[in-house]
Parts: structure tokens; C-alpha cells; sequence
């Protein structure tokens, strides 16, 4: 390869190009498919960009280091998460008892099970701390791995399957359980399945959208105090 | 927009900051959330046009966001070829048994005191 065709594949313009691009293909596959959860744009994106690095031997590293522009948003994306939160405080309000515990119970179970069996089929320690935060929305659980020093690319990658399985699980267990308050379906949603449940439930109906996003932000801002804490706590006795 | 990113932008920083100074184990862009949240509160009227608008694009593009760092689970490397296993099984056996859990304990719950 010429010395400026490697230094043009490495540089922030073609990162973010080719990050818009695999977006856009994502995005389109997603729509034109009738929202089928598996070409789920992040899902779909990814696959694409990951097949052209690798055939291009280009290094991943140097990508994501190329797509900083686009990352750095992650964080104010997250600050923003509050604006939600307050224009639902009159829902919480109203339901606070089922919210809270549900949220507590609900948030413990998700990443206490993960752990339990990731263990159980041999998971290491790196393995563990980044599957931890699972059923965290992505830059809160971003935040929380560099927290526990788990690794952020393979619980990022986690957080977007987890995304997308509870989105091809979910119609059948609703169905199943009898679910028809768009409460339950959303909050639910927003527990297990963070953002990517939280803009399906947006699909179905408003109410079923504000409480996933509820149960998303009131997720990540549990997870974020209590898996640190946790594994703060852990490593001290051991 | 800019007004509202600046905002948002600011709440970052006071988050970071106060991470560093208390050594919190809390991210710092949740820190600036929950600090972003108090403030509302305490103003206690609808939210600024300017800091919905921003935040409502931030939110949307959110799965644009965090696409580079997906990329990273094809890339990671030899060390993790014996982690599958686990790393599938928990996402999801995990997903499966937390969606029924909560939807079982919701519904108890709200039937309860409707």
C-alpha cells in the first residue's frame, strides 16, 4: 500500500465516512426489513465495518481512535438523559412502589444472572467485569466498564446484543405472560433491553416508550452506583 | 442547539470535576446527569426549548454513537476464542430469564395496588 493511501484509511475522515456509511446501510436494511431485530442498525453497522477492516487489514484500534468526533458525544448524550427523566417525574410520582422495586430487583437480576452464568460456562475475570453491565444503556455502560477496568469492546458489543435479543425475545414472552398494559411492556423494555427496547416501545405507543425510557435512565443511574460499588467491595475482602 | 449542547457540555465538566476532586466511582457524565436533574428540579418549570431540542438529537443518534466501540467485539482478539461460551450463554440465557423476572415481578406488583 502507498505511504498516503495508509495515512488517508487511518485518518478521521474516512473513519467517520465509513462509520456515517455502514449507519446508513444499517438504518436502511432496518426499515426496508420491517424493523427485523437482528439487522438492527448498531448490529448491522458494525458487521459492515468490522468485514471491511478485516479485509482490508486495517488495525480496529487506529479506527475507533479515527472516530473520537463521534464517541466524545457519548458523554453529553448521557448528561441529556436527565431531560427525559425530569418531564416523567409526574409517572414515577404516580407508581412509585412497583417503579422502584421492580427497578432494584429488576436491575440486580439482570447483571447478577449474567455474571452467574458467564461464570458457570467459564468465563475469566476480564470476561465477567464486561459483561456486567449488560442491561446498562450503552454510554453509561461504557462509563461503568473503564470504572471496573472490564474491557469497553466487548461490553459495548454485549450491550448492543443484549439490545437486540430481548428484542426478539420480548413479543413472544408478552404473548405468552398476557402482557397488554403498554406500562409493564415498556418498562420492562427499558429494564432488559435498554435503547434499543426503549425506541421499539416508542413504535408500539408513547406511554409504552416513556416508561422504557424511564426504566432505561433509572437503570443506568442504579448501575452506575451500585456495580462499582459492588466490585469495589469485592476486591476488598478478596 | 448550541445553547443546549453548551449546557450539556458544562454539567459534563462539573460531573468530571467533582469525580476527580471526591475520587466517586460514579462516571462523570452520570455525575453531570443526576447534577443536570437536580437543577431542573430546583428551577421547576418545563425544560429550556433549546436543551429538549439538543438533548432529543443527542438521544436519536445515540446508536450512531456507540457503533465504533461495537465494532471492537470482532477484534478481540485470541486471548477471548475460550470466552465465547460464556459470553453467548449469559447474553442470552441472561436476557431470557431477566426479561420473564421482571415482567413477572411488574405484574405482581401492579396488581397489588392498581
Amino acid at each position: 500500500m502507498m505511504p498516503w493511501q495508509n495515512d488517508f484509511l487511518l485518518s478521521p475522515l474516512f473513519a467517520i465516512t465509513l462509520t456515517l456509511g455502514a449507519y446508513q446501510l444499517g438504518s436502511y436494511l432496518y426499515q426496508r426489513s420491517g424493523h427485523f431485530p437482528l439487522l438492527h442498525p448498531t448490529l448491522s453497522g458494525a458487521i459492515a465495518v468490522a468485514a471491511l477492516l478485516a479485509s482490508a487489514d486495517l488495525d480496529y484500534l487506529h479506527y475507533v481512535q479515527a472516530n473520537q468526533l463521534l464517541v466524545f458525544f457519548l458523554g453529553p448524550a448521557t448528561v441529556s438523559l436527565a431531560i427525559p427523566l425530569y418531564q416523567q417525574y409526574h409517572l414515577i410520582r404516580r407508581m412509585i412502589k412497583p417503579i422502584l422495586v421492580t427497578l432494584i430487583a429488576g436491575a440486580s437480576f439482570a447483571s447478577i444472572s449474567a455474571l452467574c452464568i458467564a461464570y458457570w460456562l467459564g468465563g475469566n475475570t476480564q470476561t465477567l467485569l464486561s459483561l456486567a453491565s449488560k442491561s446498562v444503556t450503552t454510554p453509561i455502560a461504557i462509563g461503568i466498564t473503564r470504572e471496573i477496568h472490564g474491557l469497553e469492546a466487548l461490553a459495548t458489543g454485549a450491550v448492543v446484543m443484549t439490545g437486540v435479543i430481548g428484542l426478539c425475545i420480548a413479543p413472544f414472552l408478552f404473548r405468552w405472560l398476557k402482557v397488554d398494559d403498554p406500562k409493564i411492556w415498556g418498562f420492562c423494555m427499558g429494564i432488559s433491553a435498554h435503547g434499543v427496547g426503549t425506541a421499539r416501545a416508542f413504535e408500539l405507543n408513547t406511554t409504552a416508550g416513556t416508561f422504557s425510557s424511564l426504566a432505561l435512565c433509572l437503570t443506568g443511574t442504579f448501575s452506575a452506583i451500585a456495580i462499582p460499588f459492588a466490585v469495589t467491595l469485592i476486591r476488598n475482602f478478596y | 442547539m448550541l445553547r443546549g449542547l453548551l449546557i450539556l457540555l458544562i454539567f459534563q465538566c462539573l460531573g468530571e470535576i467533582i469525580k476527580s476532586t471526591t475520587q466517586l466511582f460514579l462516571p462523570g457524565p452520570v455525575i453531570g446527569m443526576l447534577l443536570l436533574l437536580i437543577a431542573l428540579s430546583l428551577r421547576g418549570q418545563s425544560v429550556p426549548l433549546q436543551l429538549s431540542k439538543s438533548s432529543q438529537l443527542l438521544i436519536r443518534y445515540l446508536p450512531l454513537m456507540f457503533l465504533p466501540p461495537a465494532v471492537g467485539i470482532f477484534f478481540l482478539g485470541e486471548a477471548f476464542n475460550d470466552q465465547w461460551p460464556a459470553i453467548i450463554g449469559a447474553l442470552l440465557i441472561g436476557t431470557f430469564l431477566s426479561l420473564l423476572f421482571n415482567i413477572l415481578l411488574m405484574q405482581y406488583l401492579s396488581r397489588k395496588s392498581p
